[in-house]
C-alpha cells in the first residue's frame, strides 16, 4: 500500500483569496527557478550506465549498418544508418528518463491529466466540426500539414502541467479517444494516432529526464509530436505520394507542432499557473508563496 | 425512508496545535487548533472566508498531501493520525469519515447510479458478494428515487448530491464531513438533502462536522458551534444558542447568515417607472441543439428603473429565457422587441446586434462568474468594456478606479481574476458589466451561494443602479432577493415531461404583479 | 453550436445480444488493432479489398443495423475520399497517363494506389466503428482494467473524466455567449482566432478546477487506497472472446496471404 499517492492537498473547493492584492503566482509553468529533484547516488549510477548503454546500442547500429537494398522515400536505408542509430540511443535514454523519474503519480495528477485530455478532446471536436471543416478540404498535402498542431496540443500541455512520466501520452490518448467516441473524420484510427503523437512528445520530455520544462523543451516536445504525425500521415493516408511531397509534409507538420503545440501549450501552461489552479500539481509549485 | 440498520462507530476527534499551510501560500490556512469532539457529536464549523474550514475538513478526511504543504501539531481520530486512519479504512472495508463537497457536478464519478455508489466500496476492497446489498441499502437510506441503472447524466443537482451522499454512506463512516453541501442547490433540493442528513444522523448515531454559512435551517441538527479565527485557533465554542447569542452580530458582519441578524436591505424604490425597454410576447426559446423549447409562451415587459424577478423550479427554462432577454439566444417563436429607449438605433432584435452594441445596452451577469473573465488582471478586466467602446484611456482609468472602490475590490487591481474568492469573483463580474453603463442588467442567480455580506452588498448595488434608471432583471431562487428588490415577478412552471415534445407551449407565464410595491413572491 | 456528446451514453440503436456485439470489449479492441497493423504494413489493393470484404461479411453479426452503421461510419468516407483523390493526383506515377498534366497527373499506377488507399482506410476504420457503437464506455473500462490488467487508477480516472464532457461542452457554449455579452468577437478572423484561444484557456481553467474537486471526491471514497480493489461488475474473457480475437488474426492473415499470392503485397516503407 502506498501512502505517497493517495492524497491531494490544497483547498480546491473554496479557493481562498490571496490575503493581499499583491502579484499573483507567476511563471511556474515553465519557470527557470524550478529546483531540480536531487539525484541520489544509486540513480546517478543507473543514469550513467544507462546513457552509456544507449550510446553503445546506437554505436552498434552504426557498426552493423542498415541494408542498402531497401529504400525509404527513395532513400536507400544504409544512408539512414546514422539517424536510426541516433533514434535508438534517444529511445534508450528516454526509457531511462522514465525509469529514473522518482515522482509517483498521485490521484490528483491522474485525474487532472484525464480531465485535461477530455478538454483536449472537446477542442478536437470543436476544431473538427468548426474551423477545420471549413479549411481542411481546401488544403492539399503538403500544405495541409500546417494545421496538425492543434491535434498535438493536449499531449504537450499535459506533459508540461503534470510533469510525470507518461503524462503527455496519457493526456493525448484520452483526448484522441474522446474525439473518436464522439465521432470524427478518421474514426478509430484517431486512438492509435493519439497514442503515438503523445509518445512523440513524451520521448523529448523523457530524454531530458523529466527535469526541464522551459520554452525550448515545450517547442522540442511539439516538434517530437509533429514528426510523429507527419510520418504517420504519410504512411497511412499518403503512402503513395511522391517522396518530395512526403518530406515536405513531415517538415511542415513539425513546424506546426513547434508553433501550435509547443508554443501554444507553453503559453497556456504559464497562464494556467498564474490563475492558481495548478497549485496541487508539480507545475504549480515553484518555491514562491503568495 | 431510513431502514433500520446497524449503527456505526463514531470516532473521537482531537486536534492539538494543528496547522496546515498550502504549498503555494505564505499564510497558514489553519494554525494552532486545539479541538476535541466527542463521539457522535454534531458540530457546526463557522468562520470568515479564508479561516481554513474546508482545509480542516479535508485534513479530517486524511486527504491533505504532505507533498503539497506544511503541517504542524497533530490531528487524530480515535487516537490515530488521520492519514493512517484513512489507510486503516482501506483494510477494513469501511471508511472512518465521509466527505461531501459543495459542487454536485464534480462529485459524480460513474455513468450509472448504482456503479457510482459502488465505487467507494470497490476502492475499499469490499468483496463483490457484499457490494450490491450495501449499494441498495445506501440508496434506500438517502431516499434515492431511481434504480441502479439510471444514468447519472440525467440527475438534477439535488439528486446528484443525494447520490454522492449514498456513495459516502455505503462506506459506513462514523463521522460525516459536510462542506457546504447545499450551497449550490435550489431551495427544494437543499431542504430535501437537509432532511435526509438529519434522518441519517439520527438513525446511525454518526457524528458530523458541518461547514455552512446559511446556518438557520441546520441549527436544529447541531449540538455545538465552533468558530474558527482567521489567524489561527478557535474564536468561540459552545452550544448554538450560546455562540450565536453572544457572537451573532459579529458573525453576521463576517458573512454568516445568522437568523436574528438578517442582512440589511435597501429602502424601497424611490423613483417612478421609466420608459419601456424590452417586451416579450408569447416568447419561446430553445437551448442550442434541443428539439423542444426550454421555455414557451412568455409575456413580459421590462421598464427602466424597475426590477423584474423571474422565478420557477429547476428545468423551467429560466436561464434560457435570460439568454434570450440578454440578446444571446434567438427567439424560437413569438416576439422579443427592444424599444427605442433600449435599442438606440440598433434595431428591435437584441440577438441581431453586434457584440459591441449589445454590451453597451444590455449587461449580462452569468451564474458562473469565471465564464465572463477575459483579462489577466482585475483592473484590465474592468477596462475591457470601456476600451471596446472607444472611451479614452484617462477616462477609462478613472472609471476603473471608481468601480474598484465601489465594489470593494481596490486592493485586488493587479490580481488575476481567477484567483479571487467566490464573493470577490461575483462582485467583479457585476462590476465588469456596469463598466459599459448598460440600460438593462440581466442576472442569472446573482446571489447563489453567496455569504450574507456579499449578498447585502449586491442587493444594495442593484437597488442603487435601479434608482439611477437602469432596468434590472434577475433569474433567481432567492426569496430574500425577491422580497428586497422585485417590482414585477414572473413565475415559470415546469412542463410535464410527457408533454414536453408536443408543439403546444406547455409553459405558462402567470402571476405578474404589476404594482409598484415590493415583491409579490 | 451544440456538440454531439450524447453518443457517450453507450450503445444506442444496437442489438447488443448479437454475437460480435456481446464479445468482450478488449477482444473487439484487439481485432481492431490487429487489422489496423496488418493493413498499415502494406498499401496494395488486393490486401485492402480482401480485408474490407471480410469485414463487411462480418457486419451482420455485429448487431449494427444499416442506419446505425451509417450514422457512426459515414465520417470514414469523408476522410477516405480526399486521401484517394490526393493520391491519384500527387501519387507516384506509373503506367499510362489517364488525366491531367505536370505534377497533377492521374496515371494507371496512381489510380490503383488511390483505390487501395480508400479501401484501406475503410477496412481499418470499420472495426473501430463496430467497437465504438456496440460498447458501453464503462464496460470497456472494466475490461481494460480487469482483463488487460491496465492500471485501474488511470482507466477509472479517464472514465470519470469522460463524465465531465457534457459539463465542459456546456461551459464552452457559455464561454462563447459570455464573450459576446462582454462585447468581444466583432473583429474579423484574427479576433476570432484570439477569441478561440481565450475560450480554450478559460475552459482549461474551469476543467482543472473541476478535476481537482473530482480527485478529492474520488479520494474521499477511497480511490487509490488499496492496490487490489474489487470490482462490482466482473468482466469475463471467455472462450468466445478468444475465438473473436483469433478470427480477427485469421482475417488479417487471409487478407495478407491474398496480397502476397497476388504479388501485390509490399512493405509500406520499401520504395
Amino acid at each position: 500500500m502506498s501512502t505517497t499517492e493517495n492524497t491531494t492537498g490544497t483547498d480546491p473547493v473554496r479557493p481562498t483569496a490571496p490575503s493581499t492584492g499583491g502579484p499573483t503566482p507567476t511563471g511556474t509553468g515553465t519557470s527557470a527557478r524550478t529546483s531540480l529533484p536531487p539525484l541520489t547516488g544509486r540513480t546517478r549510477t543507473v543514469l550513467v550506465v544507462g546513457v552509456l548503454a544507449s550510446l553503445l546500442a546506437g554505436a552498434a547500429v552504426v557498426a552493423v549498418g542498415l541494408p542498402a537494398d531497401r529504400e525509404l522515400f527513395g532513400t536507400p536505408l544504409d544512408e539512414l544508418t546514422v539517424p536510426v542509430a541516433m533514434l535508438v540511443a534517444l529511445l534508450g535514454v528516454s526509457v531511462l528518463g522514465a525509469a529514473t523519474a522518482r515522482q509517483a503519480w498521485r490521484v490528483v495528477d491522474i485525474v487532472v491529466a484525464a480531465v485535461l485530455g477530455v478538454a483536449g478532446g472537446l477542442l478536437f471536436v470543436v476544431w473538427n466540426i468548426g474551423p477545420y471543416a471549413v479549411v481542411g478540404p481546401l488544403l492539399a498535402p503538403p500544405v495541409s500539414a500546417l494545421v496538425v498542431g492543434v491535434w498535438l496540443l493536449p499531449g504537450v500541455l499535459g506533459g508540461l502541467v503534470i510533469r510525470k512520466p507518461g503524462a503527455a501520452m496519457f493526456t493525448e490518448l484520452v483526448a484522441a479517444a474522446l474525439s473518436a467516441v464522439i465521432g470524427n473524420q478518421w474514426g478509430f484510427a484517431t486512438v492509435w494516432y493519439g497514442l503515438l503523437q503523445g509518445l512523440g512528445a513524451e520521448v523529448v520530455l523523457a530524454v531530458l529526464l523529466y527535469r526541464y520544462w522551459r520554452l525550448p523543451v515545450a517547442l522540442l516536445a511539439g516538434a517530437g509530436a509533429g514528426v510523429v504525425v507527419g510520418v504517420l500521415d504519410t504512411t497511412v493516408y499518403y503512402p503513395d505520394l511522391v517522396p518530395g511531397v512526403q518530406l515536405a509534409y513531415i517538415a511542415l507538420a513539425t513546424v506546426s507542432g513547434v508553433v501550435v503545440a509547443g508554443l501554444g501549450s507553453w503559453a497556456l501552461a504559464r497562464a494556467l499557473a498564474r490563475t492558481g489552479v495548478l497549485a496541487p500539481l508539480a507545475s504549480g509549485r515553484d518555491g514562491r508563496r503568495v | 425512508m431510513v431502514p433500520a440498520r446497524a449503527g456505526v462507530v463514531p470516532p473521537v476527534l482531537s486536534a492539538r496545535g494543528w496547522g496546515w499551510r498550502h504549498g503555494t501560500r505564505r499564510a497558514w490556512a489553519v494554525r494552532g487548533l486545539d479541538l476535541d469532539v466527542a463521539a457522535g457529536e454534531r458540530v457546526l464549523l463557522l468562520g470568515p472566508s479564508g479561516a481554513g474550514k474546508s482545509t480542516l475538513l479535508q485534513g479530517l478526511a486524511g486527504l491533505l498531501d504532505p507533498d503539497n504543504g506544511d503541517e504542524e501539531g497533530r490531528l487524530h481520530l480515535d487516537g490515530v493520525e488521520v492519514r493512517a486512519a484513512r489507510a486503516a479504512g482501506g483494510r477494513a472495508g469501511a471508511a472512518r469519515t465521509g466527505l461531501l463537497l459543495q459542487d454536485p457536478l464534480s462529485q459524480t464519478v460513474l455513468a450509472r447510479c448504482g456503479d457510482d455508489v459502488a465505487f467507494g466500496l470497490e476502492n475499499h476492497g469490499v468483496p463483490r458478494e457484499q457490494i450490491w446489498a450495501r449499494v441498495d441499502e445506501a440508496m434506500a437510506a438517502v431516499g434515492f428515487p431511481y434504480g441502479r441503472a439510471h444514468p447519472t447524466a440525467r440527475l438534477s443537482g439535488g439528486e446528484r448530491q443525494r447520490l454522492a451522499l449514498a456513495g459516502v454512506l455505503a462506506l459506513r463512516p462514523g463521522l460525516l464531513l459536510l462542506d457546504e453541501p447545499t450551497a449550490m442547490l435550489d431551495p427544494v433540493g437543499a431542504d430535501g438533502l437537509r432532511v435526509t442528513v438529519a434522518d441519517l444522523l439520527g438513525a446511525t448515531g454518526a457524528g458530523c462536522v458541518l461547514v455552512e454559512h446559511r446556518v438557520g435551517p441546520w441549527l436544529p441538527l447541531v449540538d455545538r458551534v465552533v468558530v474558527l479565527e482567521p489567524g489561527g485557533g478557535v474564536r468561540a465554542d459552545g452550544s448554538p444558542a450560546d455562540v450565536l447569542g453572544r457572537h451573532g452580530a459579529e458573525l453576521a458582519a463576517g458573512g454568516v447568515w445568522v437568523p436574528d441578524h438578517p442582512p440589511r436591505t435597501p429602502p424601497p424604490r424611490a423613483g417612478g417607472r421609466g420608459p419601456r425597454l424590452l417586451e416579450a410576447q408569447d416568447l419561446s426559446v430553445r437551448r442550442p441543439g434541443a428539439l423542444a423549447p426550454a421555455v414557451a409562451g412568455v409575456d413580459l415587459r421590462v421598464d427602466a428603473g424597475t426590477c423584474t424577478a423571474v422565478l420557477g423550479p429547476n428545468g423551467a427554462g429560466k436561464s434560457t429565457l435570460a439568454l434570450a432577454l440578454s440578446g444571446l439566444a434567438a427567439p424560437d417563436a413569438g416576439r422579443l422587441v427592444a424599444h427605442e429607449a433600449l435599442a438606440d438605433g440598433a434595431g428591435p432584435s437584441p440577438h441581431r446586434w453586434r457584440a459591441r452594441e449589445l454590451a453597451a445596452r444590455i449587461g449580462t451577469v452569468f451564474q458562473e462568474p469565471a465564464h465572463q473573465f477575459v483579462a489577466a488582471t482585475v483592473a484590465d478586466e474592468l477596462a475591457v468594456g470601456p476600451r471596446l467602446q472607444g472611451t479614452d484611456p484617462t477616462r477609462t482609468a478613472v472609471l476603473v478606479d471608481e468601480l474598484l472602490q465601489r465594489l470593494r475590490l481596490d486592493g485586488l487591481a493587479a490580481a488575476n481574476p481567477f484567483t479571487l474568492s467566490g464573493g470577490e469573483q461575483r462582485r467583479l463580474s457585476v462590476a465588469t458589466v456596469l463598466a459599459t453603463r448598460p440600460r438593462l442588467l440581466v442576472l442569472d442567480e446573482p446571489t447563489f451561494g453567496q455569504d450574507s455580506r456579499t449578498w447585502a452588498e449586491l442587493v444594495a448595488l442593484l437597488a442603487e443602479v435601479r434608482d439611477e434608471g437602469v432596468a434590472v432583471c434577475a433569474v433567481t431562487h432567492d426569496a430574500d432577493l425577491v422580497a428586497a428588490l422585485a417590482d414585477d415577478v414572473l413565475h415559470l412552471t415546469t412542463p410535464d415531461p410527457t408533454t414536453r415534445d408536443r408543439s403546444t407551449p406547455d409553459l405558462t407565464a402567470v402571476d405578474r404583479a404589476d404594482t409598484g410595491s415590493g415583491g409579490a413572491a | 453550436m451544440s456538440l454531439p456528446t450524447d453518443v457517450l451514453s453507450g450503445a444506442v440503436g444496437v442489438d447488443t445480444s448479437a454475437p460480435l456485439a456481446r464479445a468482450n470489449p478488449s477482444a473487439k479492441l484487439a481485432v481492431a488493432a490487429v487489422l489496423a497493423l496488418a493493413l498499415v504494413l502494406t498499401t496494395d489493393v488486393v490486401t485492402a479489398a480482401v480485408a474490407l470484404a471480410l469485414v463487411v461479411a462480418c457486419l451482420p453479426f455485429t448487431g449494427l443495423g444499416a442506419r446505425a452503421l451509417w450514422r457512426r461510419g459515414w465520417v470514414l468516407v469523408v476522410a477516405a475520399v480526399p486521401s484517394g483523390v490526393f493520391t491519384a493526383l500527387l501519387g507516384v506515377d506509373s503506367g499510362d497517363v489517364l488525366l491531367g498534366a505536370g505534377w497533377f497527373t492521374v496515371t494507371e499506377g496512381s489510380a490503383v494506389s488511390a483505390v487501395a488507399i480508400v479501401l484501406r482506410i475503410l477496412a481499418i476504420g470499420l472495426p473501430g466503428v463496430v467497437l465504438l457503437s456496440t460498447t458501453d464506455p464503462t464496460d470497456l473500462a472494466d475490461s481494460l482494467a480487469q482483463d488487460l490488467r491496465l492500471s485501474h487508477r488511470f482507466v477509472l480516472s479517464a472514465l470519470a473524466a469522460m463524465r465531465l464532457v457534457g459539463v465542459l461542452a456546456e461551459e464552452w457554449t457559455a464561454l462563447g455567449q459570455a464573450r459576446r455579452a462582454r462585447g468581444l468577437g466583432d473583429d474579423g478572423v484574427l479576433g476570432r482566432l484570439r477569441g478561440f484561444g481565450g475560450r480554450l484557456f478559460a475552459l482549461l481553467v474551469l476543467a482543472v478546477r473541476r478535476a481537482t474537486v473530482l480527485a478529492t471526491a474520488m479520494e474521499a471514497r477511497g480511490f487509490g487506497l488499496v492496490r487490489e480493489r474489487t470490482w462490482a461488475r466482473p468482466s469475463h474473457f471467455g472462450l468466445w472472446d478468444a475465438t473473436v480475437v483469433l478470427g480477427g488474426v485469421a482475417l488479417a492473415g487471409v487478407a495478407t496471404a491474398a496480397g502476397v499470392a497476388a504479388g501485390t503485397w509490399q512493405l509500406v516503407l520499401s520504395g
